[in-house]
């Protein structure tokens, strides 16, 4: 992600924010982005680790890896919003067998995804920030589309119940 | 977009018993335009062909879970949901569709406003389950989306931030 762009979504993020007035630095709102800041490295990792590996088409890598970046750098200024200083996780490479081949590793994808989305699910039915909830709920439509593309890889149908 | 403005979801709420506050005038209009959207994919469908239909078919079958979803929040605050229109009142507020690339530009801009609509609902609905409904059905439209780009020949995912906003 260029500065520029980097710096559209901290605008983005923070300004929204701002019209909501300051967001009290409710202690399960922060510890919720800070698991979902977790997955969203790991799932950056992962599609990095994937295109290193060639177990992911290479468009399809590079797309989903650069708007895992995005992603990261949303969930950051979200928590700077209330009022949490963002860590760098200790980041889990894939295990061996995730990026054993391209089935394997949409597979193991597919699941992470599928958590994070869940994860954000749980965050935005409970956060008390309000100018928070747009742009993070932005960035769980693209985590489901994530699913689809992941999904049509493993030629399963795209609509899947539940998620 | 023009026809997208009167599919229902601007409705005004129906009379009920919900206090306001509540999230029952909020919840109305959405089950209002999902019942719209309902009408929209079966259109959608009848323009398409194939593995394009089926799946234009499997999308109008979600929105009809969304509308039932949707209504019981409704029903649990004491309210009564709109029901659907008969389909033939629908019709003259969508557009033509003589071919499946206009029927996919509609479903696009179709599931962009549902994704707009359950992202600003997330700001105004009070209660925790409420919410949690839209950003469900915020996410499964997103999904809807991208099985629309894919039928247009696009990637699945094309931004790093769904808003529902071209």
């Amino acid at each position: 992600m260029s500065v520029t762009r980097r710096q559209i979504v901290a605008a983005a993020v923070g300004a929204a924010a701002a019209r909501a007035g300051p967001a009290r630095a409710e202690a399960t709102g922060a510890d919720g982005l800070e698991r979902l800041l977790a997955l969203e490295h790991r799932l950056e990792s992962a599609y990095r680790a994937a295109l290193d590996r060639g177990v992911i088409d290479p468009a399809l890598g590079q797309s989903l890896s650069g708007q895992e970046r995005e992603h990261v750098r949303g969930v950051e200024v979200a928590l700077e919003t209330l009022g949490r200083r963002p860590s760098r996780p200790r980041v889990r490479p894939p295990r061996r067998a995730a990026l054993a081949g391209r089935p394997a590793f949409a597979r193991f994808a597919l699941e992470l995804e599928t958590e994070t989305v869940a994860g954000y699910v749980e965050l935005l039915a409970g956060l008390d920030a309000p100018g928070l909830l747009q742009p993070l709920g932005s960035i769980m439509t693209s985590g489901a589309q994530h699913q689809v593309a992941l999904r049509r890889v493993l030629a399963q149908p795209l609509l899947a119940p539940g998620g | 977009m023009l026809a997208l403005a009167s599919c229902g979801g601007d409705d005004p709420p129906p009379g009920g018993k919900p206090p306001a506050g509540s999230g029952a005038g909020l919840l109305n209009s959405i089950v209002a335009l999902e019942h719209a959207s309902v009408a929209a994919w079966a259109a959608i469908a009848a323009a398409l062909s194939g593995k394009a239909r089926s799946q234009a078919k499997a999308i109008r079958r979600r929105e009809l879970q969304h509308v039932e979803r949707v209504s019981a929040l409704v029903r649990d605050l004491g309210g009564s949901p709109p029901e659907g229109r008969p389909t033939r009142e629908y019709a003259p507020m969508f557009p033509n569709l003589p071919n499946a690339a206009d029927a996919l530009h509609f479903a696009r801009d179709l599931e962009e406003r549902l994704i707009r609509t359950y992202l600003d609902a997330l700001r105004s609905l009070p209660e925790s389950r409420q919410r949690r409904a839209a950003a469900e059905i915020a996410a499964e439209e997103a999904q809807d989306l991208a099985v629309v780009q894919l039928l247009s020949g696009e990637p699945a995912s094309t931004k790093a931030f769904v808003t529902g906003t071209s």
